[in-house]
């Protein structure tokens, strides 16, 4: 038997195809083997400015155009470099201080490879995704050079080699192809040729570079021979530091460790697949840094994580795996308030891991341990767990400052490298530990931090600086703060978002001919009598109203929405722009819009006297305000009025006006009763929580006073006509897309969530919270009266509120019918409609239903599930982030304009611990912790009785403070000294 | 199927190449020795897309190609019922407590898992153009190849991820030409080839967690382990089974259609390696295998897996008339009634064609077999030429 080969080699192609062949393991347990062929170029250009042969043959468009050259024809110089260079950085050095790279004073000229893009991508999504801003950016110049596909700088992984070093070898390689390119195809002379520098953190790497004869610098080595290279070396993160001088920590790590190992992913997946082991997101309880919960699919309550060790290195927001610890290791949760920044204060920076659980610490544990021995009750006991690793990190940049104690005082003179604390203002994440060159400097300031790692070593993570924000509390750095803290696009609109705008700009007008298309399928309802009401200064009108009696006696009611969706089409840069930024986000001084100002405060908004473009949705209503039939259109409407909520308020209370606009508010305002009144009968709740609205100089914008906000009929007004758009709308969209409708919901909260308070009622007020529909709650929370305590209510209200799940956009056809219903409003389906100016969720409604009406063909975005469930998630958190962020702001301005001054008010005990009690001042919307070394010195002793929630204290102070108690509190504003922070601080007066 | 195909010779061919071939030493009408293969192109690693594949094309135009898949499965447990999840659970508790791999636990063994299902780890499917797949002939030619495949119950035990999964195998055997002579060789030696070809992502996880796996494809090894150092070969193979028949008194391999149609006995004949005894306990395997065949270069031993006989289609060839009762030739005209009754009689008649009755007589059987295992026979040839081609 003869057997013939045949050789692969005859292919004549065979130069200018490669495969890359790999093992892909999918998520349901498939593990394939993948071959992608790649078509080898040699028309990929270097896109220097210097080359000439580069530009005759890159590849032309459509058009005949070739894509501009990016990179400088001459570039900056070092002292090392003085000719000018290029930067080409491997993946490890964009991982480990992209911040460098955002800089402005350097690191200009950067070719980004395709291999270190895509690696980055698959190391850290929001890494990549600054990266891809980066090579936006116009006066940057990086430049994405597609090193896979030429034919000179494609890399076959060699047998043997791991991704990684392939990876290297690639990014050696196209460096080496670009300096002996630049220097062939330039033509100058070889002195005026750029070098061509590769940037890495990693020692082999650099090793093999400097073998082969490329220039190579390591992060620290090149940002040194930078101009403010010492500013910008605080940048590196440590770690990477720890890296280049592995030697010298092998000790170390070879050391104690302090925390017990993660399992391997393998063990973890099999584990939760199996039931054994639970993932989650975990989270820190903003009063006991030392004490977790997480939420898991197979318990109906959350798990408790407890101590140091079982939170294992987790941070607020990872999600983790955890196993169930015994039951011996059951406890309860904590009623102490442990406060990181109190218990570890003195900590030194350099001393790591000499004592893992600190003396403090212990004690606190110990009078947990005793306090729950002392009861003998054991069915408190809760379930615990302990954090077994880490699926994955939700590490972000966080915003603190230095821990002023943790400065070493000797150190702060030289230029060596000091290690100090970062408080983050998020009291759930934990110090970090932060070298830094520029103590002196940044004392005082806010900055923003990242995370890099977290050894099994460290009893704190580290990390690195980003930038300065500015000085505490000076408004900008407080408002960036808060910004980037919860995570708000606040950056000016990029200009591919302004190019979507008209082009006529604010000389925009309605077509005056009826026949332009813009008028297609459009109503005229010009000639009704609309008018808008706003709160004072509103300069975003989304919504304006109108009613007219009908012949049948029957009301017509019309609410116009204003017609964003005709300015924004899908999928557009200023839809993409609108569905990242989700909402507009209010601050005390500011707005941080979705949509450009042009749109949202001009050609959008229902201004008066002006015709704009509307989505009207026309009802005609009973006198007992039943719905008759409702329609919907695209209109074209001339608002009459816009009114403030308190010009309408008094235009309507003032008899002498007849005219036929006041008229038609009065009407609606007789029908929004009858309605609000239908509302509260299904059961609909009356929430609370603490509003405050902060006056403002209006010159310097510095805060004055602080106002409870005052409640109107017309807001009610306003509301109930807004809720009845939103259903109707719901409805309509749901019917024509059962399984795309975007949609709002407000689950029932789990009866669980009220066990503590109807608790605390039973035993201090002796009533019973029923919870078994949103009806039973209403009338409950109504029978909640305290005649000499008339806020009693009120409070009850706002402790009821945070029992409840919070509201979530969903998609419909992720959730069966009965789950739409939106508890709180006890409406059966529910979405937002009425402000697309600033909320993206209305924006999407609007495309739906002007596709149920059939006034335009179906956008695939607002059809695709999947892209509608993305969405729905992403403007859940959008929506979230806002809202604390307007809270935020709210307080940090309390406090501003409480400053220096002492003020004694009335507040109420919210929250009761065996070592203090959370008063809440309704004046100021502010709640604040007294502890109990708060209220004398020395600390008085005190007993805490959990089953009355009561707390008596004795010796140096005697008092009994009970939940619920109305107390008479001094609030004052207090620097601390030791973390330079200023907070609110209250001081216990009496208990009444 | 192609065992019965139609043979377009008259009796009186049929008759001269029977003659021919039993002559000794016989003369074959391509002029082949009698243990001379046909000669063949063979490559492997012609799909890049799967785990292992091989072409093998007969000089005569046949031509096939051979592709293995394979898929992570779950691993049946052996108990059936509510102590199947049970169980499930407890092997999985063993994993996170991590328990896993310190022993086999005292209900399930490894040889009783795989005994119980390492025939539904490989599916097997064979085509052939012009028939349909659940005809009668091409069930048997895949029911054979995966005999052969599983006879000697190591290769399951390849498959063996942990006790709770496994890979499972998908060969698609396609001959891509029409048959011309009875495929069962060159599908047998393609998937040969294919198998040795054929490698499997490299485990990462331990014990008995959910399997992970290494995503270098150039690390995963092959299914059949190769000898470290030189030329790469393996160090054992898959069986191959081989086609050979008796004419008279000779013995034939790898017969072609026409002289399959005068064929007394045909013989499927699959053989394997044979086991060195050492080599029986499943975690060490590789690596003895690998120290024991370091030094015997030399001679494999081979072992019998299994033997089928083939319907030769000579059965159904229609007999030749001696001269004798031939009318043509003057023989009365009455016996031509019954022409089939009387040729049965007749006692054979040199020189003309007479379809052979009745089975494989157990001495030809025998030497058959013999033949096939013959040190430095044939078998040993096959598998010298198989190992020629490269691996890719």
């Amino acid at each position: 038997m003869a057997s013939l080969k045949r050789s692969l080699d005859s292919d004549p192609f065979a130069a200018n195809i490669s495969s890359k062949v790999y093992v892909r393991s999918t998520k349901s347990g498939k593990v394939q083997k993948i071959v992608r062929e790649v078509y080898l170029r040699q028309d990929i250009p270097c896109s220097s400015k210097l080359c000439r042969g580069c530009l005759k043959t890159a590849p032309k468009d459509a058009a005949g155009r070739t894509l501009p050259f990016v990179l400088s024809d001459k570039p900056a110089g070092t002292k090392q470099f003085p000719q000018g260079h290029y930067l080409v950085p491997d993946t490890n050095a964009f991982l480990n201080a992209m911040d460098l790279f955002e800089q402005s004073s350097a690191f200009y000229d950067v070719v980004v490879l395709q291999v270190v893009l895509e690696e980055l991508r698959n190391r850290s999504l929001p890494l990549y995704n600054r990266l891809i801003a980066l090579t936006k950016s116009e006066d940057k110049r990086c430049y994405v050079f597609f090193n896979e596909f030429r034919l000179e700088t494609h890399v076959a992984r060699d047998e043997g080699e791991t991704v990684n070093d392939r990876n290297d070898r690639a990014v050696r390689k196209a460096a080496k192809w670009y300096g002996e390119h630049l220097a062939h195809a330039s033509g100058a002379k070889k002195a005026a040729v750029p070098a061509v520098v590769m940037l890495s953190n990693d020692r082999d790497n650099l090793r093999k570079a400097r073998q082969e004869g490329i220039p190579a610098c390591s992060l620290s080595e090149y940002v040194k021979t930078l101009k403010d290279g010492e500013r910008l070396l605080d940048m590196i993160p440590e770690t990477q530091d720890q890296d280049i001088t592995a030697s010298k920590d092998s000790r170390r790590s070879g050391g104690e460790n302090l925390y017990p190992e993660f399992f391997t992913m393998s063990k973890m997946m099999t584990g939760v697949k199996g039931g054994l082991l639970h993932q989650g997101i975990f989270n820190v309880s903003p009063y006991n840094y030392l004490e977790g919960s997480i939420r898991v699919p197979a318990f109906p309550k959350a798990l408790l994580i407890l101590g140091r060790e079982n939170i294992n290195r987790a941070v607020d927001g990872d999600l983790v795996v955890v196993q169930v610890l015994p039951k011996d290791q059951w406890k309860e949760p904590s009623t102490q308030v442990i406060e990181e920044e109190a218990i570890t204060k003195n900590e030194n920076p350099d001393a790591e891991g000499e004592d893992f659980v600190s003396e403090k610490e212990r004690k606190a544990l110990q009078e947990e341990v005793k306090r729950t021995q002392s009861k003998t009750t054991e069915g408190h006991a809760q379930p615990t767990a302990r954090v077994v690793g880490v699926v994955k990190r939700n590490w972000r940049q966080y915003v603190g400052h230095i821990d002023q104690s943790s400065v070493s005082k000797s150190g702060s003179q030289g230029r060596k490298q000091d290690s100090v604390f970062v408080i983050p203002m998020d009291k759930k994440i934990p110090k970090i530990r932060l070298r830094t060159r520029q103590v002196t400097e940044l004392i005082g300031k806010r900055i923003l931090v990242t995370i890099d790692a977290w050894d099994r070593a460290s009893r704190h993570p580290t990390g690195h600086f980003v930038r300065s924000l500015g000085e505490l509390e000076t408004k900008a750095a407080e408002t960036e703060a808060l910004l980037l803290e919860y995570d708000v696009q606040y950056r000016p609109f990029p200009k591919t978002v302004l190019d979507c705008l008209p082009k006529e700009g604010h000389d925009w007008k309605v077509p005056a001919s009826t026949d332009d298309p813009g008028w297609r399928d459009r109503e005229d309802l010009r000639g009704l009598l609309i008018c808008s009401i706003d709160p004072i200064g509103c300069q975003d009108i989304d919504d304006a109203l109108h009613s007219r009696p009908l012949p049948n006696g029957n009301t017509e009611v019309g609410v116009h929405i204003a017609d964003v969706s005709h300015f924004v089409k899908p999928n557009n840069a200023m839809d993409t722009e609108a569905s990242i930024r989700g909402t507009t986000v209010y601050l005390v001084d500011k707005r941080i819009d979705m949509l450009p100002m042009l749109l949202g405060t001009d050609l959008c908004s229902l201004k008066p006297y002006v015709e704009r473009y509307a989505f009207s949705v026309l009802w005609e209503l009973s006198p007992d305000a039943d719905i008759v039939n409702v329609r919907f259109t695209k209109s074209v409407i001339k608002s009459r009025e816009a009114f403030s909520y308190e010009q309408a308020q008094l235009r309507v209370d003032d008899a002498s006006q007849q005219d036929d606009l006041t008229k038609s508010i009065r009407t609606l305002l007789a029908l929004s009763r009858k309605l609000k009144q239908k509302r509260l009968d299904a059961g609909a709740l009356s929430l609370s929580s603490p509003e405050v609205k902060v006056q403002m100089e209006s010159e310097t914008s510095d805060p004055i006073d602080v106002k409870t906000k005052e409640l109107l009929d017309t807001m009610s007004l306003v509301e109930e006509f807004m809720l009845l758009a939103n259903t109707s709308v719901a409805a309509k969209i749901y019917e024509a897309f059962p399984q795309t409708a975007i949609l709002r919901r407000h689950a029932a909260p789990p009866k669980t969530n009220f066990d503590e308070l109807s608790n605390q009622l039973r035993v201090k007020k002796g009533r019973e919270l029923s919870v078994e529909s949103s009806r039973a709650l209403a009338d409950s929370l109504d029978a909640c009266v305290d005649p000499n305590n008339p806020f009693f209510n009120t409070l009850i209200r706002i402790m009821a509120t945070r029992c409840m799940m919070s509201a979530e956009y969903f998609c419909s056809g992720t959730q069966a019918y009965p789950e739409f219903r939106h508890y709180g409003l006890a409406s059966e389906i529910y979405t937002h409609f009425t402000s697309p100016i600033r909320r993206y969720a209305d924006l999407v409604a609007h495309r739906q239903l002007a596709a149920a009406i059939e006034y335009e063909a179906v956008d695939p975005s607002v059809r695709s599930r999947g892209r509608l469930e993305a969405v729905c998630k992403s403007i859940n958190v959008r929506h979230r982030n806002a809202q604390l962020a307007g809270r935020a702001s709210i307080a940090y301005y309390v406090g501003q304009a409480l400053r220096g001054k002492a003020t004694e008010e009335d507040g109420f005990v919210m929250k009761i611990f065996s070592n203090g009690f959370v008063v809440l001042v309704p004046r100021f919307g502010i709640e604040s912790l007294i502890r109990l070394r708060d209220l004398a010195d020395p600390e008085p002793q005190a007993t805490f009785d959990a089953e009355t929630y009561t707390l008596t204290t004795t010796g140096s102070r005697e008092v009994t403070v009970e939940l619920f108690q109305k107390v008479r509190v001094k609030v004052t504003d207090q620097k601390d000294e030791t973390t330079g922070k200023r907070g609110i601080k209250m001081e216990l007066i009496k208990a009444i | 199927m192609a065992s019965t195909q139609h043979v377009l010779l008259s009796p009186a061919e049929l008759a001269y190449l029977h003659a021919s071939l039993s002559l000794t030493p016989p003369i074959r009408p391509d002029g082949r020795t009698p243990t001379q293969f046909r000669p063949l192109v063979a490559e492997t690693g012609i799909l890049p897309g799967t785990n292992g594949s091989a072409r093998i094309c007969f000089a005569d135009g046949t031509e096939a190609i051979v592709g293995v898949k394979a898929e992570v499965e779950r691993t049946k447990l052996s108990r059936v019922g509510p102590a199947d999840e049970l169980e499930g659970t407890r092997l999985v508790g063993d994993v996170v407590e991590g328990l896993a791999g310190a022993g086999g636990t005292e209900n399930i063994t490894e040889k009783e898992e795989i005994a119980t299902n390492g025939a539904d780890w490989v599916e097997l499917s064979v085509e052939i153009p012009g028939y349909r797949d659940d005809d009668a002939g091409t069930a048997f030619l895949s029911a054979m190849l995966a005999e052969a495949l599983l006879a000697d119950g190591e290769f399951a035990r390849k498959l063996y991820i942990n006790r709770r999964f496994h890979w499972k195998l998908y060969l698609d055997i396609l001959l891509i030409s029409p048959p011309l002579s009875y495929p069962l060789p060159l599908l047998s030696l393609t998937t040969h080839l294919a198998l040795l070809s054929t490698r499997l992502p490299r485990l990462k996880s331990e014990g008995d967690e959910d399997p992970f796996f290494d995503d270098d494809w150039a690390a995963a090894p092959y299914l059949y382990p190769r000898r470290k150092g030189d030329s790469g070969k393996a160090t054992s193979k898959p069986p191959v089974s081989l086609l050979v028949m008796a004419v008279g008194n000779s013995i034939i391999f790898d017969p072609s259609k026409e002289e399959l149609a005068v064929a007394d006995v045909a013989l499927a004949v699959s053989i394997g390696e044979a086991l060195s005894s050492s080599s029986t306990s499943l975690g060490k395997k590789a690596t003895t295998e690998d120290a024991m065949n370091l030094d015997d270069g030399e001679g494999r031993s081979l072992r019998l897996l299994s033997v089928r006989t083939i319907d030769p289609p000579s059965r159904l060839t229609p007999p030749g008339v001696p001269n004798a009762t031939n009318s043509a030739y003057g023989a009365a005209t009455a016996t031509q009634k019954q022409p089939e009754a009387r040729t049965a009689e007749l006692e054979a008649v040199e020189g003309v064609w007479k379809a052979p009755r009745g089975g494989a007589k157990p001495l030809v059987m025998a030497a058959l077999v013999q033949k096939v295992l013959e040190k430095g026979g044939v078998a040993d040839e096959v598998l010298d030429a198989l190992d020629a081609v490269d691996l890719v």
